[in-house]
């Protein structure tokens, strides 16, 4: 993965503020940051840019901080969740869903694509992105941090700040709320079975 | 069946976050425990559609406006380079991050059919003997085997593969196997050739082989599967059950028994091993022989050889004959064992699938005790264990339909 080219050195020439280094940290991480963004907020893709934006901002300055004690990821996936976090609190509640922008992102996603597939799969995630938008964030962000971030329960407990336990009892209720919810998409043939 | 419940570690099992003997502890309990068994049935699906959020690709634009905003930001407007030069590295290693990422995207849309399919995990493979090659690779003791990595044994080497938590796989010589999928939901190998001996402690229908003629589904079992160099196959189960499927046809396989697979025909019939020589002769012929005179006459044949145990292998035969051998294979199945009340013969004759479940369900206890109770849950020796098996093996079959 990109962000595997991210090393001591590049983090360290950003602390020092080398715009350079600073670039190549936002190439690794801008997609992901941006994903858990636009999902968190119910598909809002200018409101996502505009948190994207926010999270680097402050990364810009915060990476002075950064110590070391943690994996650099967990640590800026914590600004991510503070960052997604306050932006709701901000807005009391979640913007409408804009299928138009959804629609647009999943293509851009998913173009070239064998056609029926393709059809297929954007109907299934369309459905998945409407479900994980009506979680409550205790069991959306653990979601995004698993699929989006691929991290693992104990890089997630230390992003959210609580035990791998809770981070375990809140993806099965997620899991569970996602189920039920699209319990209709339980069709053998549209998984290929 | 009186263990704690383990609902709450659904996820972690589906992701791997149990340790190996958690796992087989957790496998263990959902085989006997409907009520987590149906509760594991959904989180599956949640994490299945979990795993099909896209990532998304941030506008080429944001980068500008970041960089506008670190201007007009208090933060640091000198540059400062760790060291002469570094500012240079560090463009170069910008435009190799573009790249990198570009590459990878293109590796990923050419390699993936979905967005969060072939998750990158590999599995360990140990050598076992000899010289087992990982792609053109040889493994001295230890190695791993990635999606789509071939692994070959020759006529002097063999292999195991840990599959995740959930079990582990030994390759036999001659043998050669790929990895297909490794997902909370599936893992998938595919077997070209040769043979390979699985024990897997998982729910039903997580671990699956793909074979040219056929595809094994785990029901929570060990087996033998091998494969010839035409594509035919054949399927040995020594604990639990296996399902062979392909297309249409499944033959479900429990414990003590075999059964064979053909390129374009896909399985045959179930049968212990310990049945007849003729029995197992003239149902090779049944399955597979084109002429059908030759058919009938060795239906007739491995009727007379039958016991009461094989109305394994005549339960399965009832909707792969005609209409008239289906009433020779009914009539000795109702010698053996009288249809349960609301199974009729007529509802059999004409294929009435819930009759020919539920007939099934009655006649599976003799199947498993038959191939020495291997499979069974820990103290399924009650009648109430015995019962909640056989209810969720019938819930399986429900969902299929």
């Amino acid at each position: 993965m990109a962000e595997q080219l991210i090393n001591g050195q590049v983090i360290e020439a950003c602390q020092q503020g080398d715009r350079d280094a600073f670039q190549c940290l936002f190439e690794a991480y801008k997609d992901k940051v941006f994903s858990i963004a636009v999902y968190s907020s119910g598909g809002d893709r200018a409101l996502a840019e505009d948190v994207t934006q926010q999270v680097f901002l402050k990364l810009f300055t915060a990476i002075r901080q950064f110590r070391g004690d943690s994996e650099f990821t967990t640590w800026l996936y914590r600004l991510v969740v503070n960052a997604c976090l306050d932006e709701r609190r901000k807005r009391k509640r979640w913007l409408p869903w804009d299928s138009t922008q959804t629609t647009v992102a999943m293509n851009n996603v998913s173009e070239k694509k064998p056609q029926e597939r393709q059809y297929a799969r954007l109907e299934v995630a369309e459905a998945v992105r409407h479900a994980i938008e009506e979680l409550k964030p205790k069991f959306r962000l653990p979601i995004l941090l698993k699929y989006i971030e691929g991290l693992s329960y104990e890089e997630i407990a230390e992003v959210m700040g609580c035990s791998k336990g809770t981070v375990a009892s809140r993806l099965n209720r997620g899991h569970s709320q996602l189920a039920k919810r699209l319990s209709h998409l339980n069709s053998p043939a549209l998984w290929g079975e | 069946m009186f263990s704690k419940h383990v609902t709450k570690d659904i996820s972690a099992y589906g992701h791997g976050e149990l340790s190996t003997e958690a796992s087989k502890q957790f496998a263990e309990h959902v085989l006997s425990c409907v009520r987590c068994r149906t509760k594991f049935e959904e989180i599956k699906l949640g994490i299945k559609l979990a795993e099909q959020l896209p990532q998304l690709t941030a506008p080429d634009s944001l980068w500008h406006e970041v960089e506008s905003g670190l201007g007009r930001d208090e933060a640091p407007a000198r540059v400062v380079s760790v060291r002469p030069g570094s500012s240079w590295r560090m463009r170069m290693a910008v435009a190799a991050m573009v790249l990198v990422a570009l590459a990878l995207g293109v590796w990923l849309y050419n390699s993936q059919p979905g967005p969060h399919s072939g998750s990158g995990k590999a599995w360990l493979v140990t050598r076992l003997g000899g010289t087992p090659k990982i792609g053109s690779e040889s493994i001295s003791s230890r190695g791993s085997l990635s999606v789509g990595e071939w692994l070959e044994t020759d006529g002097s080497s063999r292999a195991q593969i840990a599959v995740g938590t959930i079990g582990s796989v030994e390759i036999d010589e001659n043998t050669r196997v790929r990895l297909l999928e490794t997902q909370p939901t599936e893992h998938r190998l595919e077997l070209a050739r040769g043979t390979m001996s699985a024990q897997i402690w998982a729910p039903p229908r997580l671990f699956f082989v793909d074979t040219p003629s056929a595809v094994a589904a785990d029901l929570g079992c060990a087996y033998t599967l091998s494969v010839d160099d035409k594509g035919d196959g054949r399927l040995s189960v020594t604990s639990g059950w296996v399902a062979l499927q392909a297309k249409e046809r499944e033959s479900i396989v429990p414990a003590g028994a075999s059964c064979e697979t053909r390129l374009g025909t896909g399985p045959g019939t179930p049968y212990f091993d310990d049945s007849t020589l003729e029995f197992q002769q003239a149902l090779n012929k049944v399955d597979f022989d084109n002429d059908p005179v030759s058919r009938t006459t060795a239906l007739k044949s491995m009727l007379d050889h039958s016991r009461k145990q094989d109305t394994l292998t005549l339960w399965h035969l009832l909707p792969r004959v005609n209409d008239s051998d289906r009433v020779l294979v009914y009539e000795k199945m109702e010698g053996f064992a009288a249809p349960p009340p609301g199974v009729t013969r007529d509802g059999v004759l004409k294929l009435d699938q819930n009759m020919l479940e539920i007939w099934r369900v009655s006649l599976e206890g003799g199947w498993i005790l038959n191939g020495g109770g291997k499979g069974l849950p820990k103290g399924a020796g009650d009648k109430k264990s015995l019962k909640s098996w056989f209810d969720l093996k019938l819930k399986d079959s429900e969902k299929k339909k």
